[in-house]
């Protein structure tokens, strides 16, 4: 006899991570992306101008605003690579091993960051 | 006991991968979707902006060395990459997808926020008050991520 154990969907907690990162790409993401477009139209130097070498400096030496960097970046590849495996379906895509790229990608990508921005912390200082 | 078997030929009706072409709302809806693809494309710009500057000569700039040579890596990204006029397209284009995603995404929150305004009634906080919100909430987003951006350039 087959024994069928009641089991809890984890979709819950993917569906929490694609709210919060669906807000923060509302919030947060059109001011990086006017910063990135104004960095690339006017050059920025050494020590000055927008995303210099010496404000990245500053960014990344500094703990708190290196984990809200983290944060943005992790929270931004799971909402949309969820959103992009959901995507899937409608264009005829079913597959089970999406599911590994898109969750383990997102996974993958914020954790390389992550490792990246402790690498330079500790270089740094 | 003889294993049941299932005559039943159930008709699945066709569906092509181009079915949500064929009708404006739908055509809306996969825009809504795709604009996660750009949010992706920004991601990865920033994820190799944090790359770039890893490969930095850090040693030699935490020793105070800070000239062309030591951060060359991080300074292709932000003046070659960045610069690049199909990245400025791109991010453009990225721009106005996020845009068209706060609005759609703005939209459909009192949909998924039912905020009941007492114990007794069905009545609810009216959708234009949780909207108000959301963009009093972006506006501020925008103000402190450029005001945070150009006060220390």
């Amino acid at each position: 006899m087959l024994k069928i154990l009641p089991t809890r969907s984890d979709e819950p907690i993917f569906w929490l991570m694609f709210g919060t990162g669906g807000m923060i790409a509302a919030w947060v993401l059109p001011a990086i992306l006017v910063v990135m477009i104004v960095a690339g139209i006017c050059p920025p130097g050494i020590d000055s101008g927008l995303l210099s070498f010496a404000q990245a400096k500053a960014i990344l030496g500094n703990w708190f605003l290196a984990l809200v960097l983290f944060g943005i970046v992790f929270i931004l590849c799971m909402y949309a690579l969820h959103r992009m495996y959901h995507s899937l379906h409608d264009l005829n895509l079913h597959s089970k091993i999406f599911w590994y790229i898109c969750y383990g990608g997102a996974a993958a990508l914020s954790f390389i960051t992550l490792g990246l921005q402790l690498m330079i912390y500790c270089k740094l200082f | 006991m003889a294993q049941a078997t299932s005559f039943r030929k159930p008709y699945h009706r066709e569906v092509t991968a181009t079915w949500w072409t064929k009708n404006p709302f739908y055509v809306h809806y996969m825009l809504r979707e795709g604009t996660a693809v750009l949010a992706l494309f920004a991601t990865l710009e920033i994820i190799l902006g944090v790359f770039l500057f890893a490969m930095c000569n850090l040693n030699a700039v935490a020793a105070g060395t800070v000239d062309e040579t030591t951060t060359a890596a991080y300074m292709w990204w932000a003046t070659d990459f960045l610069g690049n006029p199909v990245v400025i397209a791109l991010n453009i284009v990225t721009l106005g997808a996020q845009l068209f995603h706060m609005v759609t995404w703005f939209n459909l929150m009192p949909k998924a926020v039912r905020v009941f305004l007492n114990k007794n009634s069905t009545e609810r906080l009216p959708d234009i008050a949780t909207k108000l919100a959301l963009y009093a909430a972006a506006l501020g987003g925008f103000i402190v991520v450029l005001g945070a951006a150009w006060l220390t350039k």
